[in-house]
C-alpha cells in the first residue's frame, strides 16, 4: 500500500529544501521536472486541508512549472552574452531562506539553553516606583507606541447609550371603549386601519388584546379580509 | 575603582527588578559618592568577572548574566528543572518553528518590511508577526521611505534577553551561502536541540504524573 507520511513544512521553500535534502540533490543544477512533479504531489494533498496554506504552495508550483518551461526554450541571454540559467532566481531564494533556517535552529537551541535560567526580578508585587526624569520621560516608547495608545484610547471612549423609557397608561378598557366606537360608526373596520395611527407598540398590542376580548364576549365578529395580511372586524350579534 | 564597589554593584543589580546597565550603575555610584570617583564600563565588567568567579568557587546556584545591554542575576541551568517547577514562566510554551524563523530574518536584517521578510520566507507571515509583536519579542520602528511608506519591524531588548544575548552583534553569523552546502556541523546542532526537547518533555511527564497523584 502507498502511504504518505505528512510532515510539517513552514512553507514552499522549506518543502523544495526537503526535496532536495532527502534526495541529496545539487542545489545548483536542481531536476527541475522531477521535483516539480514531487512538489505537485504534496501541493495537491494539502490542497483539501488547507487552502489557505495552499496558496503560497500553487504559486511556487506555478514558478516551477514556469522555470521548466524555460529550460525548454532556447536560453536568454544576458548583457554579458551568458546564457541565463532559469533556475538561476529560484536557486538564490533558497540559499537565502536556507541561511535563515540554519539561524533559526541556533536560535532555537539558545532559546531552549535560556528556559533553563530563571532570571532574578521575577516579581511584580514591589513595582519600582521611579520619579520621571526628563530623560527618562520617552525611554522605550516610540511614536507608534503613543499613536497606539491614542488610537485604543479614542476608540475606548463610546459614549453609553441612554435610553429614555416613556411610560404609557394605556388599558385594555380603553380601547374596548375605542374599538367598539369605531365599529359604531363604520360598520367595517380594517385591522390595520385600527392600528394605523398608533406609534408604540405597546399600544397596538393592548389594542389586540382588546379585540380578543371583544371576540370571546361577542361584541365583534372577525372575518377574513381581501387585503393581505389583514382581517375585518365587524359588529357582533350581542 | 576601590574594592568596596565589587559590592556596590553586586548589590545593585541583586537589588534591580529587570536589566541594569553599567551607565545607570555608574550614575548611582556618583551620584552617591560624587563625580570624582573613577568607575568605568570596563572596571563594572571585570567586577563582574570578579563576582562571577566568586560564585563558581563557592558553588553557588545563581551567577550575573550579561544581557540586553546589561546585567541580570539568574539562577544557573543545573537548578532549572526545581525553578521552573514553582515558576509560571518557565512552563510558558517555546515558539514555534516558524516564528523563531521569521525572528532570525528580523534579526539579522532589521530593520525590515514585512514583504521582504515574505518574500524570502515564501509565505504569508501576517499571523507570525502579529504573535511577535504581541510577544514584544519585535516591535514597529518606523516606516520605509519606499512606495506605500511600510512598517519596519525590529527586535526589542526583550528579545535578547528572551535568547540570552548582551547585544545583536552577539547573534550566531548566518554562513555564507557557500558554506551552506556542507551541512555536517548541523547535524550535532540538531541533536542538541533534541536533547534540549527531550529533557523539557520528560520534566513535563514528570509533571503530569504528578498531577495525577494528586487527583
Amino acid at each position: 500500500m502507498y502511504k504518505i507520511k505528512l510532515e510539517h513544512f513552514e512553507g514552499p521553500l522549506d518543502l523544495l529544501l526537503f526535496f532536495i535534502k532527502r534526495d541529496e540533490l545539487n542545489i545548483y543544477d536542481i531536476p527541475i521536472s522531477k521535483i516539480t512533479k514531487e512538489f505537485l504531489e504534496y501541493v495537491n494533498l494539502i490542497k483539501m486541508l488547507d487552502l489557505e496554506v495552499a496558496g503560497d504552495f500553487i504559486l511556487m508550483a506555478s514558478t516551477l512549472m514556469h522555470i521548466k518551461v524555460r529550460m525548454l526554450l532556447p536560453r536568454e541571454v544576458d548583457e554579458k552574452g551568458e546564457e541565463i540559467d532559469p533556475r538561476a532566481e529560484l536557486v538564490k531564494a533558497l540559499l537565502e531562506y536556507k541561511r535563515y533556517k540554519e539561524v533559526s535552529d541556533d536560535l532555537a537551541y539558545m532559546e531552549s539553553n535560556q528556559r533553563k535560567l530563571s532570571f532574578r526580578g521575577n516579581f511584580s508585587a514591589d513595582e519600582k516606583v521611579a520619579v520621571p526624569e526628563y530623560d527618562t520621560l520617552l525611554k522605550n516608547v516610540t511614536v507608534y507606541d503613543l499613536a497606539k495608545a491614542f488610537k485604543h484610547v479614542l476608540e475606548g471612549v463610546k459614549e453609553e447609550p441612554v435610553h429614555q423609557i416613556q411610560r404609557l397608561n394605556i388599558t385594555i378598557d380603553e380601547q374596548i371603549e375605542y374599538i367598539i366606537n369605531l365599529i359604531e360608526t363604520h360598520d367595517e373596520v380594517h385591522f390595520l386601519t385600527l392600528v394605523e395611527n398608533m406609534k408604540e407598540k405597546i399600544r397596538i398590542i393592548v389594542t389586540f388584546i382588546a379585540l380578543l376580548e371583544l371576540v370571546k364576549i361577542g361584541r365583534i365578529k372577525l372575518k377574513e379580509s381581501k387585503r393581505f395580511n389583514d382581517f375585518l372586524l365587524l359588529k357582533g350579534d350581542n | 575603582m576601590e574594592k568596596i564597589y565589587n559590592s556596590v554593584i553586586e548589590a545593585l543589580i541583586f537589588s534591580s527588578d529587570d536589566v541594569i546597565s553599567a551607565n545607570e550603575m555608574i550614575k548611582a555610584i556618583k551620584v552617591i559618592d560624587g563625580e570624582e570617583v573613577q568607575v568605568s564600563a570596563g572596571e563594572i565588567e571585570e567586577a563582574i568577572d570578579f563576582l562571577n568567579k566568586n560564585y563558581e568557587e563557592q558553588n553557588l546556584s545563581f551567577r550575573i548574566l550579561r544581557i540586553a545591554n546589561g546585567y541580570l542575576f539568574a539562577t544557573t541551568k543545573d537548578y532549572s528543572k526545581y525553578v521552573g517547577y514553582l515558576s509560571s514562566e518557565k512552563s510558558k510554551r517555546r515558539l514555534s518553528q516558524a516564528a523563531v524563523e521569521t525572528l532570525s530574518i528580523i534579526a539579522y536584517k532589521q530593520p525590515i518590511t514585512k514583504p521582504v521578510i515574505e518574500s524570502i520566507r515564501g509565505v504569508n507571515s501576517d499571523y507570525i508577526l502579529n504573535t511577535l509583536l504581541e510577544k514584544n519579542l519585535v516591535t514597529i520602528s518606523g516606516r520605509a521611505e519606499s512606495v506605500g511608506r511600510p512598517l519596519l519591524y525590529s527586535t526589542t531588548e526583550e528579545f535578547l534577553k528572551y535568547f540570552g544575548l548582551n547585544k545583536l552583534s552577539d547573534l550566531p553569523k548566518p554562513r555564507e551561502i557557500e558554506e551552506i552546502m556542507n551541512d555536517e556541523d548541523f547535524i550535532e546542532q540538531k541533536r542538541k536541540i533534541m536533547m534540549n526537547t527531550l529533557e523539557d518533555s520528560m520534566e513535563n511527564e514528570i509533571r503530569t504524573d504528578e498531577n495525577a497523584d494528586q487527583t
